[in-house]
């Protein structure tokens, strides 16, 4: 009942792409990950670092929004 | 004699004969000239044609490794877009496209520096006419900016071969240095054309404004010839590293701040162009596998979300995210293909991407590059942010726009399925795609790190931006213009020069009146002398408080020296 009521409330495709993160998160516990360099072996790595990165490239983005954006007929 | 010429050099001399040709006669000419230039791609390795003028050797047609996988995606390409453009009825864009495309692959077998300046330049003239193809004054500002960029772009690389021509006693295409004059200049020539950073605004600024057909094709050529330009003469060379590291990093803020969905995919190409550079700048035969996989990969996926964005611009008008949204109703192939294009060019395993880039990342592994190796990772995540994801989910998606458009024609959806089949059969079948690469090496993209790694990296980056547009964080698309380094000569050069003008006319009218000035009082002064005789009127004690100072002077002088 409470997973329906989420499932509504955060939407249907959305508690998709959560419910295949977390199902990620648990297939790290299935066979061994390695990476390229030590620190990738960390556990959930990858996941932090794309969760982490896409929040950095949107807080940095808006931010740039005040430097670099100007009128739409800026160059007119 | 058929035989040994370039592959290419038929699609850009059979142009010609377009205009005599009704429509659906153009189309089928235009493929044919494609396939029988590919013929010439079965000739093997060597070189074909050399033609003597004046004691110098024009190497016209030589084939290897490297040429011949960009010989055959230049080939796809080519066709594609022709298929993708056969719903107009344009002849002057027909000619453009074909006679491009033809100069970007017979360039790839030049195989001295001056056939490839000549081709070289030959891809600029041609292309620009698909930017004036855009029909608009935006368009016809840009075309002209863009024409002075790539022929600036051909002077640097003339100017180098002269002067490698002059030092070395040939001008052969080989690997090169940049610590000599002549490697620095054909380095820059690359450079430009490449996008390198602060030479990359021409991209951005140009390739949105042409037509839709032309967007495609000019996604698809000259950035990539100077990828393999780079990656013959300056394989291995390390800056390049760096370079390419920036590219892949600055775009992507850049990407998430614009509006205009075809823009977005400019400076996303810019960022793939940075990963392909990296990959030259290692030199490793797995890096090169790497940077020539990318490429051919790129080309294709970059191509089918250029023509996804082509088809909605083409039946809504416009390609601007703040006016779109909500068209996976209308237009459900177009908007299926973005997504397979998108899902590619974020690297999902199955797709493309993944196949291709996971070369260029073990590559920096094997090196042992740990910083270049997470800058990288974090534009893969970027990638999915602005290409993966803004770019369908503000067109098909988001919020509705009230646009209610026609499904693409039937040609740009075949030119579209085509696309999006390649991606996935290269991204399933990557052991066939690695064998067109320059070098044979054992690899295997698909293990259990790997893709698991590679899951949880976009899953989450995706994961991100649901939160973020859930929970309203997420800002709307504005209509704005992101400044780019066009910015340099589109305002602040001709800005600097206006004020160095104004300045210097003040500064000439100034002198002037004070030259006014002073002839005047030289004037009057010997006229009151000379005609009228006067004793000159003169302040009394100036003068004699002049000749006091210095005789003062002269005594100090001489008791110092005499103290001394």
């Amino acid at each position: 009942m409470i997973l329906l009521k989420f499932i509504k409330k955060f939407g249907k495709i959305n508690s998709i792409v959560l419910f295949i993160c977390i199902l990620l998160l648990l297939l790290e516990f299935v066979g061994h990950r390695h990476g390229e360099f030590k620190i990738e072996e960390f556990l959930f790595f990858p996941a932090l670092f794309g969760y982490i990165s896409c929040i950095v490239i949107f807080k940095v983005g808006v931010a740039l929004r005040s430097i670099f954006m100007r009128d739409e007929d800026y160059y007119d | 004699m058929i035989n040994s010429l370039p592959p290419g050099f038929i699609m850009f001399i059979g142009a010609f004969l377009i205009p005599f040709l009704p429509k659906l006669g153009r189309q089928v000419y235009m493929i044919f000239l494609v396939l029988l230039s590919s013929f010439s791609l079965f000739n093997g390795f060597g070189t074909h044609l050399t033609i003597n003028v004046l004691d110098y050797n024009f190497i016209i047609n030589h084939s290897d490794n490297l040429s011949l996988p960009f010989a055959i995606v230049f080939h796809i390409a080519a066709f594609i877009t022709i298929i993708y453009g056969s719903h107009k009825d344009d002849w002057k864009e027909n000619i453009a496209v074909i006679s491009y495309a033809g100069a970007a692959i017979a360039a790839l077998h030049a195989g001295d520096l001056f056939t490839l300046f000549f081709w070289w330049e030959a891809t600029a003239f041609t292309s620009v006419f698909l930017i004036l193809g855009g029909n608009t004054m935006r368009a016809y500002r840009a075309a002209f900016r863009y024409i002075v960029i790539q022929v600036g772009s051909g002077m640097f690389l003339l100017a180098g071969a002269v002067l490698f021509l002059y030092t070395n006693g040939n001008a052969l295409l080989g690997q090169m240095s940049i610590d000599d004059t002549s490697g620095l200049l054909i380095f820059l020539a690359f450079g430009i054309k490449a996008a390198f950073p602060f030479l990359n605004g021409w991209l951005q600024d140009t390739y949105p404004e042409a037509s839709e057909v032309g967007t495609v094709a000019l996604s698809s050529f000259t950035t990539k010839l100077a990828i393999y330009a780079l990656a013959r003469s300056f394989a291995g060379t390390d800056i390049l590293i760096y370079i390419g590291a920036l590219m892949t990093f600055f775009p992507i803020f850049f990407a998430v701040i614009e509006n205009d969905l075809r823009r977005v995919l400019a400076y996303s190409l810019n960022n793939q162009l940075g990963f392909m550079v990296v990959a030259v700048g290692i030199g490793t035969e797995l890096a090169i596998n790497g940077a020539v996989a990318h490429a051919f990969a790129h080309i294709i996926y970059k191509g089918l979300l250029f023509m996804s964005m082509g088809a909605v611009l083409y039946r809504v008008g416009t390609c601007k995210a703040s006016e779109l949204g909500g068209l996976f109703k209308y237009m459900p192939i177009t908007a299926v293909c973005s997504i397979i294009g998108a899902i590619s060019i974020s690297a999902f395993p199955l797709f493309s991407g993944f196949v291709a880039k996971s070369l260029i990342m073990s590559s920096l592994g094997y090196e042992g590059l740990s910083f270049i190796y997470f800058m990288l990772l974090f534009a893969s995540a970027g990638v999915l942010h602005h290409s993966g994801i803004k770019i369908p989910f503000f067109a098909f998606f988001a919020h509705e726009s009230g646009h209610k458009p026609k499904e693409a024609p039937l040609n740009m959806i075949i030119a579209m399925v085509i696309g999006s089949g390649l991606c996935i059969l290269i991204g399933i079948f990557p052991s066939i795609f690695y064998q067109i690469l320059p070098y044979s090496v054992e690899y295997q993209p698909y293990d259990f790190s790997h893709v698991l790694s590679q899951l949880q990296l976009l899953t989450f980056a995706a994961f991100a931006f649901i939160c973020l547009w859930h929970f309203k964080i997420y800002p709307p698309e504005l209509n704005s213009t992101v400044l780019n380094s066009d910015w340099f000569y589109r305002r602040m050069f001709p800005a600097v020069i206006s004020n160095i003008v104004d300045g210097l006319k003040i500064l000439n009218e100034k002198f002037s009146l004070n030259c006014f000035r002073i002839f005047n009082t030289i004037k009057n002064f010997f006229h009151n002398i000379m005609f009228e005789n006067k004793v000159i009127d003169r302040e009394a004690g100036f003068d004699t408080q002049i000749v006091l100072q210095i005789f003062g002077i002269i005594v100090f002088i001489l008791i110092f020296i005499h103290l001394k």
